[in-house]
């Protein structure tokens, strides 16, 4: 039978949960699976942290084990340089690259693909406006 | 100090940004938040302000601005999906926003139901706009004890106001964004007759000056005739509503004073906008005298001579795009998806073509990037296409520029001035700017330039509050 850990966005009434095999998930396929199911792949100015609802305690520990069956806090707080998000990390890509799943091109997401990644690469510090 | 009190300022958004407005305003236990956007360049829960630190539970008002998706289009989602419904919390905007918001968020709605990313039902955003209470500007509306706020025009777009508050005392002018210059419709936006505390003020032009309204004007007509007469198509990406009147008002114009243009279609690609044109003509009296006194005249002006709407048929993209030379106004303004972006990927590869950019655009939108003129760029089937349609950059977006900006922050004479809804640098030139204009004269003024979730605390001596407490 598939077990599964409730998390509830801190601002949100409602829960969702997670599924998994297994006694436990670890911090890192929590995050991983919260990311992949709000759609927040393509995440560069947020990382999603991870609270004990009791102790409002971090889990900073990417290999913590989060027992079966236990509620967690989540949270999207900013993150103020592009490259400093995590988000690509938990889906397997390295820090700054964009991630290239199917899960990134579906619906209207499609925008910033190809020559329209080039602004991911940090701001850069030109006049916005070309007047 | 027990007579010190201090006023938090925290931006849940548009703080260093432009996208997802959302201000939360703390003193002596109140809780007011200002304007619900969401990020434009974003989608789905990615492109809501960062609300997960907040109780929302504990908010006594929201004041919404204006209708632009960046200032209103999270209000569904925190109305109905966070806990704001367990408290007392109310929730107010303009009666032309309110009008225009239900079809705004229908739309949004329609539009990311379509993918993955949708953040909320029909229902909910039935539910939402049912919790919504009207005001009209100018009036003085007491939310709660020690908490009372006034409308003011901004004008912007129709329905645009700031809010002038008052918490226990305190007094804070959130202008939302604004312009100060009188365009075709609207009024502009006026210096409220009480001076503020603290100024929270938008900074998207940040040290650019715009041109001024008539140079702008014909400069526009000119190009657009000019690429006519090359035998070109005009695309211009608007957003529905707001600009998009007042690009319709001067072409309208323009074509009635150039008989040689009556065979050229100007074609206006929104149905959205058509549902609205009934909310324009209901709320003309807010508008400026130009508009009114035409309106007495039994000339409506928005009863447009020369624009047609664009078929209704599937696929009137390509069939407009082969036809003849015609000028199209298309949503969505930043052309990530859509019409205007369907028209673009179909006109860009021909250089009689020509694209004008008329509001401001978000960084990390098709609509900023393509300024740069790239030689190519991405379609949205992952095909590359050659650019040689022409690029030009006309703003119409109605937003102070630093001339105006600066003006109005010396002239409100608040002793703290917030910038927000400006990119990082540009919001940095402003302030420093200012900074130095206040110091040339010897004045301390403090200029705080919060990013987003960095609480800003201000603290006030106890006299101005002490005397309005209980009231
Ligand atoms: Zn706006
Ligand atoms: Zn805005």
């Amino acid at each position: 039978m598939a077990s599964s850990v409730f998390y509830k966005w801190a601002s949100r009434k409602d829960d969702s949960r997670v599924t998994f095999d297994g006694t436990g998930i670890t911090v890192f396929d929590l995050k991983r699976e919260i990311i992949l199911a709000n759609n927040l792949v393509k995440g560069n100015d947020f990382d999603v942290h991870i609270y004990d609802p009791a102790t409002k305690q971090e889990y900073k520990e990417d290999a913590h084990v989060i027992p079966r069956s236990s509620s967690i806090i989540a949270k999207r707080l900013p993150v103020f340089r592009p490259a400093k998000s995590k988000i690509p990390l938990y889906l397997g890509n390295a820090p700054g690259n964009i991630p290239t799943s199917d899960t990134v091109v579906r619906g209207t997401s499609t925008w910033h693909k190809g020559a329209m990644s080039k602004r991911f690469d940090g701001k850069d510090d030109q006049s916005p406006m070309k007047m | 100090m027990s007579d010190q009190a201090t006023l938090s300022v925290t931006m849940l958004g548009a703080g260093q940004e432009v996208g997802r407005s959302c201000c939360v305003l703390q003193y002596r236990g109140r809780t007011i938040v200002c304007d619900t956007g969401v990020h434009p360049a974003y989608s789905g829960m990615a492109s809501l302000p960062f609300i997960d630190d907040l109780d929302w539970s504990t908010v006594d008002c929201i004041l919404v601005t204006h209708f632009h998706l960046d200032h209103a289009a999270a209000l569904t989602y925190i109305t109905e999906k966070t806990n704001f419904k367990d408290g007392k919390g109310k929730v107010y905007m303009t009666h032309p926003t309110k009008a225009v918001h239900k079809f705004m968020m229908q739309d949004f709605a329609r539009m990311s139901s379509s993918t993955s990313d949708a953040l909320f039902s029909p229902i909910d955003m039935e539910m939402s706009l049912l919790s919504i209470i009207p005001v009209s500007v100018h009036q003085l509306i007491q939310v709660c004890p020690g908490v009372s706020f006034t409308p003011y025009h901004a004008g912007h777009v129709l329905g645009a106001c700031m809010y002038l508050i008052d918490i226990a005392g305190l007094k804070i002018l959130y202008t939302g964004d604004y312009s100060r210059e009188e365009d075709r419709h609207l009024v502009k936006a006026e210096l409220p007759p009480i001076r503020p505390d603290v100024l929270i003020v938008e900074s998207t032009y940040g040290v650019h000056s715009l041109e001024d309204r008539d140079t702008k004007e014909s400069r526009f007509t000119n190009l657009v005739h000019s690429i006519i007469r090359r035998g070109g198509h005009v695309l211009l990406p608007v957003f529905a509503l707001g600009r998009a009147q007042e690009l319709l008002l001067i072409l309208d114009e323009y074509w009635k004073k150039h008989p040689e243009l009556h065979n050229v279609p100007i074609y206006y690609a929104s149905s959205l906008a058509k549902k609205c044109m009934a909310v324009y003509q209901t709320y003309i009296h807010t508008m400026n005298s130009n508009i009114r006194t035409r309106f007495a005249k039994r000339d409506n002006p928005f009863v447009f001579k020369h624009i047609s709407n664009v078929p209704a048929t599937r696929g009137w993209e390509k069939k407009i795009a082969e036809g003849p030379p015609c000028v199209v106004l298309a949503s969505p303004g930043f052309m990530q998806v859509g019409h205007s972006r369907e028209l673009f990927e179909l006109w860009a590869p021909d250089a009689r073509n020509g694209l004008v950019i008329t509001g401001y655009s978000i960084e990390g939108t098709l609509a900023r990037d393509i300024m740069t003129e790239p030689e190519e760029f991405q379609g949205l089937k992952g095909n590359t296409i050659p650019r040689k349609i022409s690029v030009d950059y006309i703003s119409f977006s109605a937003h102070v520029d630093y001339a105006q900006n600066s003006e109005f922050i010396q002239a409100v004479k608040a002793q703290h001035v917030v910038l927000v809804h400006g990119e990082q640098n540009t919001m940095g030139r402003l302030r420093a700017a200012m900074q130095s204009k206040y110091k040339e004269r010897d004045e301390d003024v403090k200029i705080h330039t919060p990013r987003n979730l960095e609480t800003l605390n201000l603290s006030f001596r106890g006299e101005r509050v002490a005397k309005a407490i209980g009231t």
